[in-house]
């Protein structure tokens, strides 16, 4: 448990120094919106509203998988990874750490862009702020659990960059399709869905109770 | 083990050659219903290659006995080929009977993701560097995997993606004309799986280096 | 201090077709210290992992008193210098020491960190990013990390290279007084004075294999064995 905190403000720390990865994740979904704008009949505005929560989450995947990439590049250097392993604690622990730490420097990049396709597809999103946040937090609890776990095998295998997004994806579609389909609710009727919400939370705990299991697994040399 | 699963799959092939050719052509789609003696059992060796790959992932990551590695590759790779033939011989016969070669169905999709599924795991196995890291990292994989399937199904149908499959295989939606050809094809499906999945084992075996 | 004893039995590590480790043997009893010598690609290195509990042999056993080493109780016991420092270089040398204080469970990991930096004689520069440290600060800062949890068994991979004359003095005091602290020690190395100097026992690998034992050998001794045991394998 101690093990697992250590590690999530050792990686908060790293990357509030730095803050590359915040930054990077940043730019890139605030690209992505760019694109939608191209890509949409009549560009983002009030008449494509109906497609701006799946393409929010499309956002928030791409910028997920990008980011994630990085969480155990940073361990590669100085074998760092192998000081992990040494830890005499249930390897959950260190999963756990990252994940959340993941969840933490992903959230700024999220934030930022819900406030862009609110202001492009002109929704007001302020009076549902708070359910939506709570949506973007149980959908991203599943994201970055997969995420953190597949991101320290991908970081041990050849064309890492290309094998983190092929392992994840196919993971990913309870976690988005539920998350899409809570939003897409959320914002037409202000309420909050019941069944993709129950899906999310089924979905985050079978993923979590797994990867906190495997991960003594993906540790080991 | 091999020459028997061999001899009893040269059997089976041929009386479901026989048995086919001597069933009734179904009176409302013709002869493209043929097909389903096809789909189905690759459908059934699929989903069951997939079921052997998760569990011998399991068994591997508590045992960690290089055998249950073997046969989840072995499942996994035979498994992916079958799905191929099931997603491949599904829409000649769906463009004839429904009308279009494909629709976001459940099964479909889950079947679909099934393959993409275990597609990354064979190309986690070939991108990963020694083999007993590989076996660690591809059953991590494998039995997420199997995880996923229950979950693609309730995200599916919150899609409310239209159900074109029938629901299951009772005993009077088929005629009986049809039924022992058709469980025999399924059958002989089967044991396809089991004796390529014992054959492709026993390849890896002998090319691993020897225990020492 | 109680060092640790380590039985190694029969063990045997391949990567893919490649045999880094075939049947080997070693055994250490407390307080020991080991030197494990051998050309490029004998498995010294991977052998020391086996013993870190970093990875796991294909065959065979390996026992801190009485424990796999892979379990947590035996991890508890054993210190890790590996070639690489483990050291996060955004954080200062503090940082990278407190946070493995916490991953040990070490109660009061602040102190600990403060105590360790004075022992490294690393004090000015304890709130400097590891980044700028030059090779000697990084490996005694390494050496403080691997230390933090007092364990009885330290092991330690090439721990000279890159150090300079006056640095490599200083590490032979140090591993000198951890030797004389009753730990348990597994040193590999290439300087064979260095091994004569602080084992009481040297291992030869090559290919993998054992292909000399000594025990409290000078270093003209342990070099004419050395030499001798390395050909006759080649």
């Amino acid at each position: 448990m101690n093990v697992g905190l250590a590690i999530f403000w050792k990686d908060v720390l790293i990357e509030w120094r730095s803050r590359d990865r915040v930054v990077a994740m940043l730019l890139f979904s605030l690209l992505v919106v760019m694109i939608f704008q191209f890509s949409l009949p009549g560009g983002a505005s009030a008449d494509t509203q109906v497609y701006a929560p799946g393409l929010l989450w499309v956002a928030y995947v791409l910028a997920a998988l990008f980011g994630l990439g990085r969480a155990f590049t940073l361990e590669l250097e100085n074998d760092a990874l192998s000081g992990l392993a040494l830890a005499p604690a249930e390897r959950g622990w260190v999963f756990l750490g990252k994940a959340l730490a993941n969840l933490t420097i992903l959230a700024p990049a999220q934030a930022a862009t819900a406030f862009a396709f609110g202001l492009f597809f002109a929704l007001d999103l302020t009076a549902v702020a708070a359910p939506l946040a709570g949506i973007v937090l149980l959908g991203s609890l599943g994201l970055c659990s997969v995420g953190t776990l597949f991101s320290a095998v991908a970081v041990r295998t050849r064309f890492r960059e290309v094998m983190l997004p092929l392992l994840l994806l196919p993971l990913l579609v309870p976690i988005v399709s539920g998350s899409v389909r809570a939003t897409t609710v959320l914002i037409a009727t202000g309420s909050v869905p019941f069944e993709p919400i129950q899906l999310l939370v089924v979905t985050d705990v079978a993923y979590l109770i797994v990867c906190f299991l495997t991960f003594d697994y993906v540790l080991d040399e | 083990m091999i020459r028997w699963t061999g001899i009893l799959l040269a059997a089976l092939v041929t009386a479901c050659t026989v048995l086919i050719a001597t069933s009734p052509v179904d009176a409302r789609q013709g002869v493209i219903a043929n097909i389903l003696y096809v789909h189905v059992p690759c459908a059934f060796a699929a989903y069951a290659g997939f079921l052997t790959t998760a569990i011998c992932s399991a068994l591997y990551l508590v045992r960690r006995d290089e055998r249950f590695d073997r046969i989840a590759m072995a499942a996994a790779e035979v498994g992916v080929l079958f799905c191929t033939l099931n997603i491949l011989s599904g829409p000649i016969w769906a463009k004839g009977t429904w009308g279009q070669w494909w629709v976001w169905d459940p099964r479909l999709t889950v079947t679909l993701l099934l393959w993409f599924v275990y597609l990354a795991y064979l190309l986690l196995r070939s991108f990963t560097e020694g083999s007993e890291r590989t076996a660690r990292f591809a059953a991590v994989y494998g039995l997420l995997g199997a995880i996923v399937i229950p979950l693609n199904y309730f995200a599916i149908e919150l899609f409310g993606g239209a159900a074109m499959h029938p629901d299951n295989l009772e005993g009077d939606s088929l005629g009986p004309a049809i039924a022992l050809p058709f469980a025999a094809s399924v059958v002989t499906g089967l044991t396809a799986l089991w004796h390529l999945v014992l054959v492709r084992a026993d390849l890896e075996h002998r090319q691993a280096p020897p225990d020492l | 201090m109680n060092g640790a004893r380590v039985t190694g039995c029969s063990l045997t590590k391949r990567f893919g077709h490649a045999v880094a480790l075939d049947q080997l043997s070693l055994e250490l009893a407390p307080g020991e210290s080991l030197a494990v010598l051998g050309p490029n690609g004998a498995g010294k290195s991977t052998l020391l992992r086996l013993l870190a509990g970093l990875a796991r042999p294909n065959a065979g056993t390996i026992e801190i008193d009485g424990a796999p080493a892979h379990r947590r109780s035996a991890r508890r016991r054993i210190g890790y210098i590996g070639h690489a420092t483990l050291l996060y270089p955004a954080l200062t040398a503090r940082e990278n020491l407190v946070f493995a204080a916490r991953l040990y469970g070490v109660p009061d990991p602040a102190e600990r960190a403060a105590q360790l930096l004075e022992d490294a004689e690393l004090g000015a520069a304890a709130d400097e990013q590891v980044a700028g440290f030059s090779r000697g600060m990084a490996q005694r800062a390494a050496i403080a990390r691997g230390l933090v949890h007092d364990p009885a068994l330290v092991l330690l991979d090439e721990p000279f290279t890159g150090l300079d004359r006056s640095a490599s003095e200083r590490l032979l005091v140090r591993l000198a007084t951890l030797r004389r602290e009753g730990r348990s020690l597994v040193l590999v190395t290439h300087e064979l004075a260095h091994a004569a100097q602080l084992a009481d026992a040297s291992l030869v690998l090559a290919k993998g294999r054992t292909v000399h034992t000594g025990r409290g050998e000078d270093a003209a001794s342990l070099e004419d064995a050395y030499l001798a045991a390395v050909e006759r394998a080649a």
